[in-house]
């Protein structure tokens, strides 16, 4: 079969065969983010160009060229509404590139789609980074180089495994230098220009909260974000990570405020503070998130709000990295504004009566906010409410119907009631969404913060000590703030968590390969222009500028290149001659040095002659040797071992 | 030896439009950069061996885009701040560079042994050979010679093994043509650079008039010094045998009596045709001097290959009556270098 294949294919085309292999790998690393259509097209024409090279068809004319690239850009246009997205983008270059193998003659058709499959790689890394991708990288980009060894010189017809090995010892003498310049090549800070990124779904918080819609919770073991803390964690009760806090209610739908702002009073942080670096997973929104209270980061493109949310410029469309120092206690101030009274007491009319009604009740009765909060929180912890991921459906009076109806819900459904039950009583009262807690890697010293871990609790204004953090499910459901294996048994996702907590084997694998992939994000994924600093610092440099990158970056590049230049730069050593013939040439000089030199104009018999006249003290043992030798040397074709045998004994003989 | 041969090719063949003028600009400097290498390195001497103050290296054509496309990848890695495309894109910006060395590697120390230039007539290309030899411990590969619009390439030249470049230039005048500065250059290993030498050679290719005149050839004379004795085919009479000497053709050896093992003989026979044909330039008055060498080249041409014997008188010179190809070059050799 192979040979029948090698047959077919006509040898000039063998150039076109490594081109399309090529083109095919760059495809294939986008085989997830093509649309199907995309795909089929591609590989029709791929199919096409091989059977046209093996059945030596005409290519198709120009016009049909045209009209193929043409439809194909629309159909583009059409399935992404934009050209300018990374996923249009890619499979508009693939598709071009696809037509441009239709019309493949030379070298220069070769070169183009080669560079086209080395950006189309390029592309697939700008949103795919993930250490298991990296393998598939790598080969690929081997391939292609090979691919270029083999359309470089195609008369030399270059055997695939040469080709291969010639490309792959040309990247291994490349990787120091890739190293080199991967540490010390000065990054630049923040995007010059930005691809709008697309808009795929993504698990992880939405900017709004209907704790009445949802009847099932998802809960996924994606990871959220991890962290890593400088010295030690805080205690695992108090790892709030702080998201967008919502204020807007309707009645059935919490929303962040947006246009409204409210000065908050100036912040007075608490208590020991914690350094730690979060690595964020994309979730195409715009906020971080930060253990509850973070100080406000120096740091350009974020922002730190209002209502204490850290808020980045562009969405965090691909992993980010960043620090940052936390207190878990704060005070924020002793009076609340008139316009932060306004908004975080604002309830929509006529909605949630019953609600409405008893919280004046209640405030009435208990006479001070703090005793009207402690009522609260007993009424859920005694009035009969359940925690539960599987919720019945609220009806439009969300709160009325969970109080007083259903009593069954989670954090997301407690946090609503409980707010609104505060701003009913004339207390000013705020949503804050985030994650609580974390699973703790030991293998890799840091916390993973999964989507199953999304939390919601209330911050209350309460006068002389500012906002509070008051989290009712920690009273109806203290287990769950301890991660009780009961929280993941309703609804899991993945069908091999309980198998996790089971299987310790697995769980150490698991953890390990998200220890590396850890690590490979933060050192690696994440080297920026600060880690650069870092390393200058390290490196005993006193005031670490981008000016020592540049040195260190012209130095370390002339290094390499003496380095290659001393390899490959003197000329090539010339051949000395085969194993006999160093074998014949040494037992020369030997016997020279005996006092009978070889006569430049002497073959080895004639030599052997003159030594059995002159010499026959030396004759017996040299003589059959150097016949032997003519006998291999000149003689009809020897074996390798009698070669090998014959130059062995040239060498040993001492005469 | 075997040597391996590479076919010449004319790159005219692709008809690919290409401005005039960006091709005689491209024609200027390269023979600019020829006759600068000229007056730097001199005439060379066979063997030549290529050595690193000879030997130049640029990005190609494909590596200047290869060179366009690794920028943008970096730009997009700095970017994004996309540490995998950082990596891959400056591996491949080392790999380019380790490949620029592979690249003069390739050229470096190979050895140049003779050429040989075969004489043309006007108007047909003359047939250049330059004979190569790899006595390094390396295979080289796609070695490629130029000369103008002529490129011979070799595929492969293992380590130890010599191998044969064949060109052809145009010619166009009589007389002796000296052959253009040979460019041998490489692009292996993946074609991002080329590295070029030059080789200037004081080699001629000798250039014949073109045969060409429609006058009938002179009638035959009688020799006086060797009688009428003259191959010709058909009802010619036979005559006797005489001893081989140096020009006389296969044809005319009686081998049968060879293989018997006598010595080499002659046949010969006497006929009409039997005599010698003199060419003579004074006799071929009325025409120009170039008419008449190029008949007088046309003269020599069909006699030879009719297996006449001719002799040709030039106001300097006169070549005596004769046969064979050694005296037809002698001939030709004469009307093309006539002043």
């Amino acid at each position: 079969m192979r040979e029948r294949w090698r047959e077919a294919w006509p040898e000039r085309e063998r150039a076109l065969r490594w081109v399309i292999a090529a083109f095919s790998a760059a495809v294939a690393l986008h085989a997830d983010r093509l649309p199907p259509w995309c795909l089929a097209a591609i590989a029709a024409i791929v199919l096409w160009r091989l059977f046209a090279a093996v059945a030596s068809l005409a290519l198709p004319r120009r016009l049909i060229r045209l009209g193929l690239g043409g439809s194909l850009l629309l159909a583009v246009v059409v399935q992404f509404s934009s050209l300018s997205g990374l996923a249009a983008g890619s499979a508009l270059l693939a598709a071009m590139g696809a037509v441009k193998l239709l019309e493949t003659r030379g070298r220069r058709d070769h070169y183009i789609v080669l560079g086209v499959s080395l950006f189309l790689m390029i592309a697939a890394t700008l949103d795919r980074q993930g250490l298991a991708r990296i393998g598939l990288y790598a080969a690929h980009l081997w391939l292609c180089c090979a691919a270029l060894a083999i359309v470089g010189t195609p008369d030399a017809r270059l055997p695939a495994r040469t080709a291969f090995g010639l490309a792959g010892r040309t990247l291994a003498y490349a990787l120091p230098l890739t190293v080199l310049l991967f540490l010390f090549f000065p990054r630049v800070q923040g995007q010059i220009w930005s691809l709008p990124a697309g808009n795929a779904a993504v698990t992880g918080l939405g900017d709004e909260m209907s704790p009445g819609s949802i009847s099932q919770l998802s809960e996924s073991e994606e990871p959220a974000f991890r962290v890593t803390f400088e010295g030690a964690p805080p205690p695992s009760t108090s790892l709030y990570w702080r998201g967008p806090v919502l204020h807007q209610f309707d009645g059935y739908t919490w929303r962040r405020e947006l246009g409204r702002v409210y000065r908050s009073a100036r912040l007075e942080y608490e208590g020991p503070e914690y350094r730690y670096r979060i690595t964020l997973e994309p979730h195409r929104q715009r906020w971080w998130f930060a253990l509850d209270l973070p100080v406000p980061p120096q740091q350009p493109g974020v922002f730190f709000t209002f209502d204490y949310q850290l808020v980045s410029a562009e969405p965090v469309s691909q992993a980010v990295s960043y620090e940052l120092v936390s207190h878990i206690r704060y005070r924020s101030g002793d009076e609340a504004s008139l316009l932060a009274r306004r908004i975080d007491l604002q309830l929509p009319t006529g909605r949630n009566r019953r609600t409405l009604e008893w919280a004046q009740r209640e405030r009435a009765a208990a006479g001070s906010d703090a005793a009207f909060v402690r009522r609260v929180l007993e009424f859920f912890r005694d009035g009969g409410f359940v925690y539960s991921l599987t919720p019945p459906l609220l009806d439009l009076d969300s709160v009325d119907d969970f109080l007083f109806r259903t009593r069954s819900g989670f954090c997301g459904h407690y946090a609503s009631a409980l707010a609104t039950l505060m701003r009913a009583a004339g207390i000013p009262a705020r949503v804050v969404t985030g994650y609580h807690g974390g699973e703790w890697n030991p293998i890799g010293q840091y916390l993973i913060v999964r989507q199953s871990e999304a939390h919601a609790w209330v911050e209350i204004w309460i006068d002389g000590r500012g906002w509070s953090r008051v989290d009712p499910t920690a009273v109806v459901a203290p287990d769950r703030l301890q991660r009780a294996a009961l929280d993941r048994i309703a609804g899991a996702e993945g069908a091999a968590d309980p198998l996790i907590a089971e299987l310790d084997t697995l769980a150490r694998i698991a953890l390990t390969w998200d220890a590396i992939n850890t690590w490979w994000k933060i050192r690696v994924l994440d080297f920026d222009l600060g880690s650069q600093l870092k390393l200058l610092r390290g490196l005993g440099f006193e005031r670490p500028a981008l000016r020592q990158l540049g040195w260190l970056v012209a130095g370390g590049l002339a290094a390499w290149l003496l380095v290659i230049a001393l390899r490959f730069g003197r000329a090539p050593r010339a051949a000395r001659g085969d194993a006999l013939a160093r074998g014949y040439r040494s037992l020369c000089a030997r016997l020279a040095a005996a006092g009978i030199a070889r006569a430049p104009q002497e073959g080895p018999l004639a030599y052997a002659a003159r030594l059995a006249r002159e010499r026959p003290d030396l004759a017996a043992r040299v003589l059959p040797v150097l016949e032997r030798y003519a006998l291999v040397r000149f003689g009809p074709r020897a074996s390798d071992a009698q070669t090998r045998a014959v130059a062995r004994e040239l060498r040993s003989l001492r005469p | 030896m075997a040597l391996p041969r590479a076919a010449s090719r004319h790159r005219g063949s692709a008809p690919r439009e290409r401005l005039a003028i960006a091709s005689r600009i491209r024609a200027a400097l390269t023979s600019r950069a020829a006759e600068w290498s000229r007056r730097r390195q001199g005439l060379d001497r066979f063997p030549v061996r290529i050595e690193r103050r000879r030997l130049y290296i640029l990005p190609s054509r494909a590596g200047l885009g290869f060179g366009a496309l690794w920028l943008c990848m970096v730009l997009a890695g700095l970017n994004y701040a996309n540490s995998v495309a950082l990596l891959l894109a400056f591996s491949l910006g080392g790999f380019a560079l380790v490949g620029m060395h592979h690249c003069h590697r390739n050229l470096q120390g190979l050895r140049l042994l003779s050429l040989t230039a075969a004489p043309a007539f006007a108007g047909e290309p003359g047939r250049i050979e330059l004979l190569l030899e790899n006595d390094a411990n390396l295979d080289r590969h796609g070695i490629t010679a130029r000369i103008g619009d002529s490129h011979a390439t070799l595929g492969t030249l293992a380590a130890g093994a010599a191998g044969r470049l064949v060109l052809t230039v145009p010619t166009a005048r009589r007389g002796r043509l000296a052959v253009p500065p040979i460019r041998i250059a490489t692009a292996f290993p993946f074609g991002l650079f080329t590295a070029w030498t030059w080789l200037h050679t004081d080699a001629t290719v000798l250039v014949y008039p073109t045969a060409r005149g429609a006058l009938p050839p002179p009638l035959a004379t009688s020799d006086r010094e060797t009688g009428e004795h003259a191959l010709a085919g058909g009802n010619d009479e036979w005559s006797g045998l005489r001893p081989f000497r140096d020009g006389d053709s296969p044809r005319q050896v009686a081998w049968k009596s060879y293989a018997r093992g006598l010595p080499l003989v002659v046949k010969e026979y006497v006929g009409r045709s039997a005599r010698t044909l003199v060419f003579d330039y004074a006799a071929l008055a009325g025409l120009g001097t170039e008419a008449r060498l190029e008949q007088l080249a046309r003269w020599v041409v069909d006699a030879e290959a009719r297996g006449q014997r001719y002799a040709l008188r030039l106001p300097v010179a006169v070549i005596d009556e004769g046969r064979g190809a050694v005296h037809r070059h002698r001939c030709l050799e004469a009307l093309a270098l006539y002043a």
